[in-house]
């Protein structure tokens, strides 16, 4: 490899970087007059998590028919609430294996956001902001981990989606951007070369030699990051890291102990990609939009999450590895305290005012309610969570300070998080 | 493949689309002003551009060779590179204005309305999850449609202001249609056609231009009666702009820092509207008229970052007193003359096109190292947008087909983007509003073009060579096909030295594609 591209990848950083570096840094105290950072409240939390599995309920799951049900409410619905590993807590009896794991987990009871349309509320839960907010485009929470506290040097992104498309990197640039698998059982799409014997090599070395040429006639920015560019993607495929991506490598008790479904298989390959030191998982399952036929659909993908879920916290406790890895349980928004009849079976809709997600791992003090709704599950009356809170917290436990400024590429500062955060007390 | 047109043709068609003014009583007559104010053109630009880097000691980089030229004023006017045939023949070509004649067969090639509309359809639709359900297609046909019987570009506004009605009647709406409340009409209007970001004084005055919260709701009162009925899951009926008082409800609600004021001219007075005429006609009317500072700049600053690969003011919609242009003298007496040439967007381009600052090479020489870029002593290389790779790599793979077939060549609706070419350019796109210049690929998308089936399909290179021989022979066409130039003597002798691993001439021919395909070279435009 040349001298060039060598120095610029073991400093870890392509020309682009090292340029938003600079500019950031001079916006910072240029600007630090007109937007003052608003002084924290007390809330104290550590910033133990070097990584993050985000298991993503696409559609918005009910929250009292999984984890803050109501028993004697209106709309209370078909399920019974079922004691669990953590003394006072209860959730729903199909979730039989995760209530043995609520002495890890810390139920957020008071989510209380404002978009009630999926695209939105899917929009503001991955960035933290409105969408079309000041009229420029926010990046994914992974994005932003990838970008704060991700490896330069490490040979695979430190981003990765699982089984959908996810949110972009935005003004944060093409390194951040996700890297989806569509199908964890298939792993990365292109990763091998379909060539045989070392045709692939030779191609890369005549590549190499026709870029040195083009260097020498062009020693141009551009050029120089496509070629760190086509390094990092041969040395991803080559690299051992990449090996993470294949699930076969796994012993048959690890397929058993996460199940056959696709969401399980899911969950193995994010304990494998943050073994291996990717920073940021998120793991989709969808099916959760029940405005009809709620009660049997629900049951039904709290039997798909139940194994898994739980295989996911044992398993990365056995591993010493969940006191370093946040898992966080969340979708779009809750769903209707009230049961709607319009179908022939019930249903529930859209209800951003109050749900339920979960965090645990990652310093994350487990065995604990934070929050509570009234007695129909439709309003916070404790403890209410904002998406800047949660995003806010997120970020403080993974060691990323959530009021820092970037500059974006038209020279505007934006803070990580908006303004106006309370950290959530969850450590 | 690009349809090869005979050189009688493109006089007629060049000089079809030479004539601005659309009911010309002597269209030869108007041809030979436009002619004679395109080469005036070059000469202002060159001018002002040699002056300042005179100034500065900066040396100018040479003129281009052919090749560099034929490549680049391709890929800036049409969006592809050029055919392995139009290659040979421009190459081959000993006619002293063959350059010029080369840019008027662009300018009136389908391709250029085409790549016109990749490139304002990206920055007229605004990307949100209201947008995703639109049928984007009728308003991509109808900007190509416009760009290509070169509409004035200050008509073209007005129809796009004042849009209403059914969006298959009318596809103009579609812009309305994208833009999901009353800040985002404002923002894109002030962006596109204004050239001015204004969106931080949506919340609060802008921190740097002065200009005031005001200013931005009082253009926003503009919009505040426009009716956009976004389409519905299950619509089967055309989505409608209207406009008339309506009673908003929540969800499409000012946002909280909304202010209630009368409609106000951007920098200007209030504007006179009666209470029950329509209003955007109004603004259209201000932002159309000989005497408004905005429009026809910003339009010459786009066209100049089209070619030049960022705008003489830079950010390109960020134009404001305390954020000067590279040449402000420059940009004045090019607005002056888009004006005085009513807004021919085509003209313009011409004009850009035979200066000798845009003929300049990228390469650097002594004395222009380390020069700012926006000095233009060489040219800018940019990297290729995804649509010109996407379409670049079809002329050199072969089919499915380019252009407006291949996005309708797709029904199965996928999520976000419809058909190959869309996937693919949804998939490589890189950040919004990210400078021309800069490498926005990230690893997926190089794995993608190493070793997807595609790119690795053993028999184009054979084709391309049309199976020539003479390994040299071939060389040279895979080369001119990718690269559009000749492979020089030590670019030949790599390629020996490489086949000579390969086990048969074949697979030699395909390793080189490979390796041109995936090339730096091969991603820029320079």
């Amino acid at each position: 490899m040349s001298d060039i591209i060598s120095h610029a990848m073991s400093a870890g950083l392509n020309r682009r970087d090292a340029m938003k570096l600079a500019t950031s840094g001079v916006a910072a105290s240029s600007l630090s007059g007109w937007l003052p950072v608003l002084a924290n409240a007390e809330t104290r939390l550590t910033s133990k998590a070097k990584a993050c599995i985000v298991l993503w309920m696409d559609g918005g799951p009910s929250h009292k028919d999984t984890f803050d049900l109501k028993p004697d409410s209106e709309g209370a619905g078909e399920f019974k609430p079922i004691s669990t590993s953590a003394t006072g807590v209860a959730i729903s009896e199909h979730l039989p294996k995760l209530a043995k794991q609520m002495h890890r987990i810390a139920l957020l009871r008071g989510m209380s956001t404002l978009e009630g349309a999926h695209p939105r509320a899917k929009y503001m839960l991955h960035t933290g902001y409105r969408e079309g907010q000041g009229g420029i485009q926010y990046p994914a929470l992974g994005s932003i981990v990838s970008s704060e506290v991700g490896r330069p040097e490490f040979p695979i992104p430190s981003f990765v989606s699982i089984g959908n498309r996810s949110y972009t990197s935005a003004y944060l640039g093409p390194r951040h951007q996700p890297l989806v698998v569509a199908d964890p059982s298939l792993g990365v799409a292109n990763l091998k070369s379909s060539l045989e014997g070392n045709q692939f090599d030779a191609r890369v070395s005549l590549l190499e030699n026709m870029e040195a040429g083009f260097r020498r006639e062009y020693p141009i920015g551009a050029g120089l990051d496509h070629q760190v560019n086509y390094q990092r993607a041969v040395t991803m495929m080559k690299s051992r890291e990449a090996a993470a991506f294949d699930l076969s490598k796994e012993p048959d008790n690890m397929h058993e102990l996460y199940g056959s479904s696709k969401f399980g298989k899911g969950c193995l390959l994010a304990r494998r990609l943050v073994e291996t030191g990717v920073k940021f998982v998120e793991v989709n399952l969808g099916g959760w939009d029940t405005h009809l036929d709620n009660f049997e659909r629900v049951k039904k993908l709290s039997g798909t999450i139940d194994q898994p879920a739980s295989a996911l916290l044992d398993d990365l406790a056995a591993r010493g590895m969940l006191d370093s890895t946040l898992v966080i349980w969340m979708g779009d928004f809750g769903r209707t305290p009230k049961i709607n009849t319009r179908g022939e079976k019930p249903g529930r809709d859209h209800f951003p005012r109050a749900w339920t997600s979960w965090m645990a791992g990652g310093g994350v003090k487990g065995g604990r309610v934070i929050g509570r709704t009234d007695k129909q599950g439709g309003t916070v009356e404790d403890r209410p969570i904002a998406v800047i809170d949660f995003m806010a917290t997120v970020c403080t436990l993974m060691g990323i300070d959530p009021t820092k400024q970037i500059q974006t590429p038209i020279g505007r500062p934006i803070r990580l998080v908006d303004k106006g955060h309370k950290l959530i007390e969850v450590c | 493949m690009k349809r090869v047109i005979g050189v009688s043709a493109i006089l007629v068609l060049a000089s079809q689309a030479m004539a601005w003014p659309e009911k010309s009583p002597d269209s030869a007559k108007q041809t030979t002003v436009s002619l004679q104010s395109a080469a005036a053109l070059a000469r202002a630009v060159d001018k002002a551009v040699a002056a300042k880097c005179q100034e500065s000691g900066i040396a100018l980089s040479p003129q281009t060779t052919d090749a560099e030229f034929l490549r680049r004023v391709h890929l800036d006017l049409v969006g592809h590179i050029p055919t392995l045939e139009r290659t040979r023949s421009f190459l081959a070509s000993t006619e002293p204005d063959k350059r010029a004649k080369l840019v008027d067969e662009l300018l009136a090639s389908s391709d250029y309305g085409q790549h016109m509309a990749d490139i304002w359809q990206a920055l007229l639709l605004s990307k949100n999850s209201v947008a995703r359900r639109l049928d984007t297609e009728v308003f991509v046909d109808w900007l190509a449609e416009s760009f290509n019987k070169n509409q004035s570009w200050d008509n073209l506004v007005r129809e796009i202001i004042t849009a209403k009605g059914a969006q298959d009647k009318n596809p103009a709406t579609t812009f309305w249609l994208s833009q999901v409340s009353v800040d985002n009409m404002t923002d894109t209007v002030c962006k596109v056609f204004l050239g001015v970001q204004l969106q931080c004084a949506q919340c609060h005055n802008h921190p740097f231009t002065g200009w005031k919260q005001d200013e931005y709701w009082g253009l926003a009162a503009f919009f505040l009666n426009v009716k956009a009925a976004p389409p519905g899951n299950k619509q089967t009926t055309s989505p409608v702009v209207s406009e008339g008082k309506f009673v908003r409800k929540k969800n499409n609600a000012l946002p909280e820092s909304a202010k209630v004021l009368p409609p106000k001219y951007f920098g200007g007075p209030v504007a006179k509207v009666g209470s029950s005429s329509e209003i955007r006609p109004v603004l259209a009317d201000w932002l159309c008229a000989d005497t408004n500072p905005y429009l026809a700049r910003s339009m010459v600053n786009r066209l100049w970052a089209q070619m030049f690969s960022r705008g003489l003011v830079h950010p390109i919609d960020n134009i404001h007193d305390g954020n000067p242009a590279s040449h402000p003298e420059l940009l004045e007496d090019l607005t002056r003359r888009f004006k005085d040439g009513k807004y021919d967007v085509k003209a313009f381009l011409r004009g850009l096109c035979l200066s000798e600052t845009y003929q300049r090479s990228s390469k650097p020489v002594e004395g222009n190292k380390d020069a700012v870029v926006d000095s233009y002593a060489r040219m800018p290389m940019k990297v290729l947008t995804p649509e010109q790779l996407y379409d670049s790599l079809l002329l050199v793979l072969g089919s499915p087909e380019r252009g407006a077939k291949a996005r309708k060549a797709d029904t199965t609706p996928v999520k976000g983007a419809k058909g190959p070419r869309a996937q693919f350019v949804a998939f490589f796109s890189g950040e919004e509003g990210a400078d021309a210049t800069e490498y926005q690929v990230g690893i997926p998308q190089a794995l993608q073009l190493m070793n997807a089936t595609r790119t690795n399909a053993p028999g184009i290179a054979v084709k391309l060579t049309g199976g020539a021989t003479d390994p040299a022979k071939a060389l040279e066409s895979l080369y001119l096909a990718t690269l559009n130039r000749k492979p020089t003597s030590s670019e030949l002798a790599m390629a020996r030295d490489h086949s000579k691993k390969a086990s048969n001439a074949r697979q030699a021919a395909s390793d080189v594609l490979w390796a041109l395909i995936n090339s730096s070279e091969f991603t820029t435009n320079h």
